[in-house]
């Protein structure tokens, strides 16, 4: 193997953030952009985006795909909302959410490996489900969290024109991105998921227990887009059967733009992780420069091209 | 594994501290920010907000205006995102059309507290924080529309409350006011007042032909609290043959669309706000509070009921066709 595209691999999706920093940095409201409390609205504002986008790594580098995880957000972000107002603890309430991520998400598993039937079609299915399960346990509005609950501030920013203190949420994504990032290349588990990912039928020649395999990518994966909807809850105040409409779409967007390859068998935490964040500064950017909404949407839309347009030029290299 | 995560902190740290030197000049830039930006009423914000930007102008006072939607049109999430950004900006004010009471509290709050004074047009919200708020009274405005279809139905028959969307105060007020309205006509049944529109024209089409399936036939009489909703409603009666009066139909809000409907007679009324004086006033109001004068914490832009036989006067004219070109270039 090459030095230039194993290069590629791990400082693609962070040269990317580095032009979009450049870019910014060459117009007049640098003084704006790049302070400390920007930068906290920065991190602040990746922060949902970056959680779905632990849980999508996982799955897409095992080589499936999840389209149900804003409908997940929404369910777990009502239902959360709903304990808090029946006088649950936070705790419980915590747990309860993850549960119910995970279980959405064994559902989702035991499908796609039980019947062998495609990711797409199983988890655009849970999509309407879940999304429909949300507006009935709301009963079609918004659920006020009690306002002066405790999990209410895990997105709060204290002090908002200075970088210190970060949200509890950016701690908890952090966090959870290392464990992540050790899950998928310092065990036997990941490796099995990079293996299933990259060809499935060899993986399972060599003694790998495909179906127990990917039914744990899809729970452990729902368990995040359970702390996601917990931490949307949080910034909403309030659990909101209609919110991360399209959200799938970004997360799998920050991990495509990370190095992640829609055929499996590649990506990162690392560069899923810049994936998000390189999103969250090119809105935050454009909104503070002024430009209109639709140049946020072409941007975007752009970068993501580039980004796989880069992944497939990489593939092609790299299997010489 | 963290060394291009140390070096980026590291970056953005000295970037901070170089570039840390807020510009110091009298003008002042102010953000407004609607709940959309495709809707017509969104528009007629616009040109007010622009209208208040050239007559500051005139008068030597400098004002640069943002104006920014959220990327989702109904998407709390992206509106936060928006307001923080603009804080963050340190612009010298915001105008903002919240999309929900409760959601936008904890920005506004946090932008107050940074310095950036805000007022709140065309919805309220939850908080005592805020500058002004300056809108239509909704609640009067829907009671007109109520009373104005009783007395089209003459007190009897089957009607059709088409609501907007979950959480926007404005259009609940309306609703909330439209019901109570109904209240004191007995002859009057509604059939159907839990089903919401949605956010955009094409959920509202479908959402109003989905109603009509079910209430095509016996309904006498709908009111829709928005643009979106009206202009499909009317859409979906013309499909089914029961528009021009057969239907009576009274709408929120004008756009080119509901004013053609208007005097084609596929609508029978339209409760118009002055949203081209909600933008204008609500910049006005910053500036006024920017310069060290006294607001007030509550401005009424009033409501007026449109119909076919009144809508060629001039002062209902100018409210159905507000002078957006004089002011936007597109």
């Amino acid at each position: 193997m090459s030095r230039f595209p194993r290069f590629l691999k791990t400082g693609g999706p962070f040269l990317g953030l580095l032009l979009v920093c450049a870019l910014f940095a060459l117009t007049e409201e640098r003084e704006f952009i790049f302070t400390g409390g920007n930068l906290k609205n920065i991190l602040t504002q990746t922060v949902i985006v970056a959680m779905g986008a632990l849980g999508m790594t996982l799955i897409i580098i095992g080589g499936g795909i999840d389209l149900s995880v804003g409908s997940v957000v929404a369910f777990c972000g009502v239902l959360g909302a709903k304990l808090l107002v029946a006088g649950w603890s936070p705790i419980a309430t915590m747990l309860v959410l993850a549960a119910a991520g995970c279980g959405i998400g064994l559902v989702n598993g035991a499908i796609v490996a039980g019947f062998r039937m495609m990711p797409f079609i199983v988890t655009l299915g849970m999509m309407g489900i879940v999304r429909g399960a949300a507006k009935w346990l709301g009963n079609n509005q918004t659920v006020n969290a009690p306002p002066d609950s405790p999990v209410g501030q895990l997105m709060a920013r204290v002090n908002p024109g200075e970088f210190w203190p970060l949200p509890w949420g950016v701690w908890i994504v952090l966090g959870l991105a290392v464990v992540m990032a050790v899950l998928l290349r310092r065990t036997v588990f990941g490796r099995h998921v990079f293996a299933i990912g990259a060809n499935e039928t060899a993986a399972r020649y060599s003694g790998v227990r495909v179906a127990q395999v990917k039914l744990a990518t899809y729970a452990i994966a729902g368990l995040l887009f359970g702390f996601a909807g917990l931490l949307q809850m949080s910034r909403l105040t309030q659990g909101d059967p209609t919110v991360a409409i399209g959200l799938e779409l970004d997360i799998i967007a920050a991990v495509v733009i990370g190095g992640a390859s829609l055929n499996g068998g590649a990506g990162s935490i690392l560069g899923s992780m810049i994936g998000a964040l390189i999103m969250a500064l090119l809105r935050n950017g454009t909104n503070q420069l002024g430009w209109q909404t639709f140049t946020q949407e072409i941007i975007i839309g752009v970068v993501i091209v580039l980004a796989v347009g880069l992944d497939r030029w990489r593939q092609a290299r790299g299997g010489k | 594994m963290h060394s291009p995560l140390r070096a980026l902190s590291i970056g953005f740290a000295l970037l901070a501290s170089v570039l840390t030197s807020p510009a110091a000049d009298k003008s002042y830039t102010i953000a407004v920010i609607p709940k959309g930006t495709t809707h017509e009423f969104w528009k007629s914000i616009h040109a007010g907000a622009v209208k208040a930007e050239q007559e500051l102008a005139a008068k030597g006072t400098k004002v640069t205006l943002f104006w920014k939607g959220p990327l989702r049109e109904d998407d709390r999430d992206q509106q936060i995102q928006v307001v923080e950004n603009f804080t963050a900006r340190k612009v010298s004010g915001i105008v903002l059309a919240p999309l929900d009471s409760q959601a936008l509290v904890a920005p506004v709050v946090s932008a107050v507290q940074s310095g950036v004074p805000t007022v709140v047009i065309d919805s309220d919200l939850k908080s005592d924080k805020q500058l002004s708020f300056v809108s239509t009274d909704n609640f009067k405005g829907g009671q007109m529309a109520g009373e104005f279809l009783a007395k089209q139905l003459g007190g009897q028959g089957n009607v059709i409350l088409l609501r907007y969307q979950v959480g926007s105060a404005s259009t609940e007020a309306r609703e909330a006011g439209f019901l109570d309205a109904l209240k004191k006509f007995s002859g009057i049944k509604i059939v159907s007042s839990d089903q919401h529109s949605g956010a955009t024209r094409e959920l509202a089409y479908q959402a109003s032909q989905n109603l009509l399936n079910r209430f095509g036939k016996d309904v006498n009489g709908i009111f829709c609290p928005n643009e979106s909703g009206t202009v499909a409603m009317t859409k979906a009666l013309r499909d089914i043959g029961r528009a021009a009066g057969k239907v009576k139909l009274v709408g929120f809000d004008s756009g080119s669309q509901s004013v053609l409907d208007l005097k084609n007679g596929d609508v029978q009324g339209l409760i118009v706000q002055d949203p081209l004086k909600m933008g204008y006033l609500g910049v006005m109001t910053v500036v006024q509070h920017l310069q060290g004068k006294p607001v007030e914490k509550r401005i009424d832009t009033g409501v007026s009921l449109i119909t076919k036989e009144n809508m060629a006067e001039p002062g209902m004219a100018a409210l159905l066709a507000p002078p957006i070109a004089k002011y936007l270039k597109e």
